[in-house]
């Protein structure tokens, strides 16, 4: 048990894919063959991110495809976190390339309005993908309790702030600085890219233990989709900002 | 210009990612003692026993009010 309640309560992780509890993972038992791996993670993180280009390939040139991506891509993502991990082999794929389908055709409405945009907020993405797992795996940035539960109180707060916002948006309202372009809307989506962008840190903290305990192999799979959820969202946090940014 | 420089942005941080990702991450990283522990690991049991080992062992000894053992 955690010192903290709201880990206790909430799960122990920012990034909802990690909220299943895994403290009865019995692994002494498993073939060293049937362990899960770092290579093994992420071999599968790029498969999901190449299912992911072909999805955004289809999404760009049918930008039909976007709402009934995004919906299969959530009920794919829910179905994943809430049913047991064991069947991410056979979900994580498809979650990655109807998520796909759905970046592709929003990016394309994006490049629409700000040309060059999307290249840009790929760019971003891998970018800071790659620098933080350069400091997560030097030892510069350290993972603790605090840290987590840290990020996991503020995720919890962007996203109900979202549900909120999503409510609200039926009775013709809304919270307005989440969407402005100015100072205040700036910073608030700075912050919510700083906290993605941390969600990563959890993740490749999730894998890096996983692999040192010799989880089951299905986790590697567990583990790449988490990787895709949290990727999906500093993406579209970063299109989001850049366009705040290039619409001043 | 704007294009070819976060297009090689890209491919490099995946080239990185590639290859850094299946390095273990360092000591300075996985022998903390605040660590994350999900999975009930050893690395429990250790702070236990750190946390054990601050009771010193030995005989008790009976101790006046002059201080005098």
């Amino acid at each position: 048990m955690s010192k903290h309640s709201a880990l206790n309560t909430f799960g122990r992780s920012g990034n909802p894919a990690f909220t299943k509890n895994f403290t009865n993972t019995d692994t002494s038992s498993l073939p060293l063959a049937e362990r899960m791996t770092l290579d093994g993670a992420v071999n599968k993180t790029a498969v999901l991110l190449g299912l992911c280009f072909s999805g955004a390939f289809l999404g760009w040139n049918m930008p039909i495809l976007v709402v009934p991506g995004m919906l299969i891509g959530f009920v794919l993502a829910l179905v994943t976190i809430f049913r047991s991990p064991s069947k991410a082999g056979a979900t994580a794929p498809f979650y990655a390339l109807f998520q796909g389908m759905a970046l592709g055709g929003i990016t394309m409405f994006a490049e629409m309005q700000y040309p060059g945009i999307g290249i840009q907020a790929i760019g971003l993405t891998f970018g800071i993908l790659a620098s933080l797992l350069f400091c997560y795996k030097s030892g510069i940035i350290k993972p603790t309790e605090n840290f987590k539960l840290m990020i996991v109180s503020a995720t919890m707060g962007i996203m109900f702030l979202y549900l909120i916002s999503f409510i609200m948006s039926f009775f013709g309202s809304g919270i307005g600085f989440i969407h402005s372009n100015g100072l205040f809307g700036i910073g608030f989506s700075l912050f919510v890219v700083a906290i993605a962008a941390l969600n990563l840190v959890l993740d490749f903290d999730f894998i890096e233990e996983g692999a040192e305990k010799g989880l089951p192999k299905y986790m590697e799979w567990y583990g790449a989709f988490s990787l895709m959820v949290t990727l999906v969202w500093l993406y579209m946090e970063i299109l989001r900002l850049l366009m705040k940014l290039r619409s001043r | 210009m704007n294009t070819i420089f976060f297009s090689l942005l890209t491919l490099f941080s995946l080239f990185v990612f590639m290859n850094l990702g299946k390095v273990r991450a360092s000591k300075k990283q996985t022998d903390r003692s605040d660590r994350i522990n999900r999975f009930g690991s050893k690395q429990g049991s250790a702070n236990q026993k750190s946390a054990r080992s601050t009771i010193i062992e030995g005989k008790a000894e009976e101790i006046n009010d002059k201080g005098e053992q």
